[in-house]
């Protein structure tokens, strides 16, 4: 059985209110389970439109989306509401926590979705919790957590129901330095221990240069690959540095 | 379900829309309450004050004829027809009464007190008095109350009742109070009296007769009216402004619920789709954790919905609590036709199962389209929204 999880054939996305707008163009790509992938590019190059994508929040135009080699690019809003709390799981720049819920229950809620029992699930968010380094705030409420705590629930929201992928869009964005360092050595940690597979959408090239692998993408087109060797990268046939003035920073 | 949990914590994190929602619901609720209870009210006073303190079916004379002859036999028969409470042969005629100087145009009634008093409840109306005393008493008789005054007379006095040709000489035995117009004309007599001013014999002009429930009595009429040759009026057809208003009033009773029901019911929607923008990006994150559309759905209007019982409950409570203060107050209806007199309220108990169901009803359908609104959403647009 191959371990490709994600696979995107000649996937478009053309938004068309009365002008079209080309957000995604033909865009064709393999991510394997367990891989810690990032996705970089300017803004309005297209980067967030593939990761809503590829986490079936929307559908493409175009092309094909194979998620465990099941065609889902066609599936009904139902269908991807239950992939979505099955298979994947999102971290977003800002948390998104519900304010009037605990952090113990928010990370609860994508298991309770997925009809697990209270207790199971208070028990699993318990343990993620812990896992993030909150054992100790798991009533606490988002206005009493500082930014990165609120981010590391999010991250625990993520991860609950065992996801296949865990999508990330600039979910360092919003914090500090150190505290996005720690968010990093935690999924870095995890895609470690559990082979968990990490896509994460970010601006911040420290952060895409901690990954294993580098998508760049311009003008809705993926135009660079580069992938980890020893201490580098090394870039893929497909790399055309030229196409935005090869700003990505090789070591 | 969770969709539970998260309506619970939305009503009890939103308090000002909370309250405002249950407010909105309550006082719609209240008003409804109030305005059926009035209504209700109304009605029963009107109900009692005139169809009740009269005939319920008059049985008259045969077509061609003044009066009726057998009566004595009209009335055993029509006494034992099932549905009949009581039935009574009455005299009526229109004539003058005198006191000293002063002259009134009366209606007078001549009747055996006893099926009288089961016929119009006139007991209930005496103010002065014993109405039996027509049964010993054969020269007495019994005024409006409006009448005597008119006429400046009180009980004891002698008054001259006159008809065409002829005058009798009776003591006013007692006064009479039915809260309605007939209070300025009329006067009981005996029947032998009424007979006599009448001058054709042993006969009456009517039976009335009084059913146990007054609304049977078009179809008793039609029934009475197939089986006699006697003309038979139900007291829809000499009570037609009565009858009319009685048939209006829950047409314009709906119309009026009708309306509190939009208005109320677009205030709560205003409020459902202020809450539903304010949680756009909840809701598209709750999506992208794999929430169906049917769940947001289902959160919202469960929202909704678990604010009926309170929003039914305190609308109950704000009726009643206007309802009485209204009543309390002394309002003076005057002495009108429909015999209103002041405002009553008749608050029943299935009027509190109305409003619930009416709270119930507007908390759904006013929730359904900011529910759909929000299950609509793009969970990507959602979670960008600003």
């Amino acid at each position: 059985m191959s371990d490709d999880i994600i696979v995107l054939k000649e996937l478009s996305k053309i938004y068309g209110n009365g002008v079209e707008v080309i957000a995604l163009n033909k865009v064709s790509l393999t991510i394997k389970a367990g891989e810690f992938v990032s996705i970089v590019g300017p803004s309005g190059s297209g980067k967030s439109t593939l990761l809503n994508l590829i986490g079936l929040l929307d559908t493409p135009t175009n092309g094909q989306i194979l998620l465990k080699g099941i065609d889902v690019s066609r599936a009904s809003p139902d269908e991807r509401a239950r992939l979505r709390n099955r298979e994947l799981g999102f971290v977003f720049q800002y948390h998104h926590l519900i304010p009037e819920f605990s952090a113990l229950e928010n990370v609860m809620i994508p298991m309770l979705i997925a009809g697990k029992s209270k207790s199971e699930a208070r028990e699993r968010a318990s343990e993620y919790l812990k896992a993030v380094g909150l054992e100790d705030r798991l009533k606490s409420r988002p206005n009493q957590l500082s930014g990165g705590q609120n981010q590391r629930v999010a991250v625990a929201r993520a991860l609950v129901n065992h996801p296949s992928i865990v999508i990330g869009d600039e979910l360092t964005g919003n914090l500090d330095t150190k505290t996005s360092d720690m968010i990093y050595e935690l999924l870095r940690d995890l895609n470690r221990k559990i082979n968990q597979t990490f896509i994460l959408v970010t601006h911040d090239m420290t952060l895409a240069e901690k990954t294993d692998r580098i998508l760049r993408i311009v003008d809705g087109k993926l135009v660079c690959e580069l992938l980890r060797q020893d201490d580098g990268f090394r870039t893929t046939e497909l790399c055309d540095l030229g196409e935005d003035g090869g700003k990505i920073n090789l070591k | 379900m969770f969709e539970v949990d998260i309506a619970k914590r939305h009503i009890a994190s939103n308090k000002k829309g909370t309250a405002f929602t249950v407010l909105t619901v309550a006082i719609a609720v209240g008003v409804i309450i109030m305005s059926l209870s009035i209504s209700s009210g109304s009605l029963r006073q009107i109900v009692q004050n005139t169809v009740e303190k009269n005939p319920h079916i008059l049985v008259m004379p045969k077509e061609g004829e003044d009066y009726i002859y057998l009566y004595r036999n009209l009335n055993q028969s029509l006494s034992q027809y099932p549905g009949v409470m009581a039935s009574s042969p009455r005299m009526v005629g229109q004539g003058a009464a005198r006191y000293r100087d002063q002259v009134e145009g009366i209606e007078f009634i001549g009747a055996d007190p006893v099926s009288e008093d089961r016929l119009m409840q006139i007991s209930e109306s005496v103010v002065a008095g014993d109405f039996s005393e027509l049964k010993f008493k054969r020269k007495a008789a019994f005024l409006g109350v409006t009448l005597a005054e008119n006429l400046g007379v009180r009980p004891g006095n002698d008054i001259y009742l006159s008809l065409r040709n002829k005058t009798v000489k009776l003591k006013v035995a007692g006064l009479i109070e039915k809260g309605t117009v007939k209070d300025r004309t009329l006067v009981y007599i005996t029947l032998d009296v009424a007979q006599d001013l009448a001058g054709q014999g042993d006969v009456v002009s009517e039976v009335g007769v009084k059913l146990k429930d007054y609304r049977d009595a078009p179809d008793m009429a039609e029934e009475i009216r197939a089986l006699t040759a006697y003309r038979v009026e139900s007291w829809q057809d000499f009570n037609r402004e009565i009858a009319r208003f009685l048939g209006t009033q829950s047409r314009i009773n709906i119309l009026f619920y009708g309306l509190i029901f939009l208005v109320s019911g677009f205030v709560v929607a205003n409020t459902t789709i202020m809450i539903v923008r304010r949680r756009t990006k909840e809701i598209g994150m709750l999506m992208a954790m794999g929430a169906t559309r049917y769940s947001i759905l289902k959160i919202f209007l469960l929202e909704n919905l678990m604010l009926s019982p309170a929003a039914g409950l305190l609308g109950i409570a704000v009726g009643v609590a206007f309802g009485k203060a209204i009543e309390s107050y002394p309002l003076d209806m005057g002495s009108g036709e429909m015999g209103i007199t002041r405002i009553v309220l008749d608050l029943r108990p299935e009027f509190a199962i109305y409003a619930l169901f009416f709270a119930l009803l507007l908390n759904i359908l006013a929730g359904i389209y900011p529910a759909y609104l929000a299950s609509g959403l793009d969970p990507v647009e959602a979670i960008g929204s600003e």
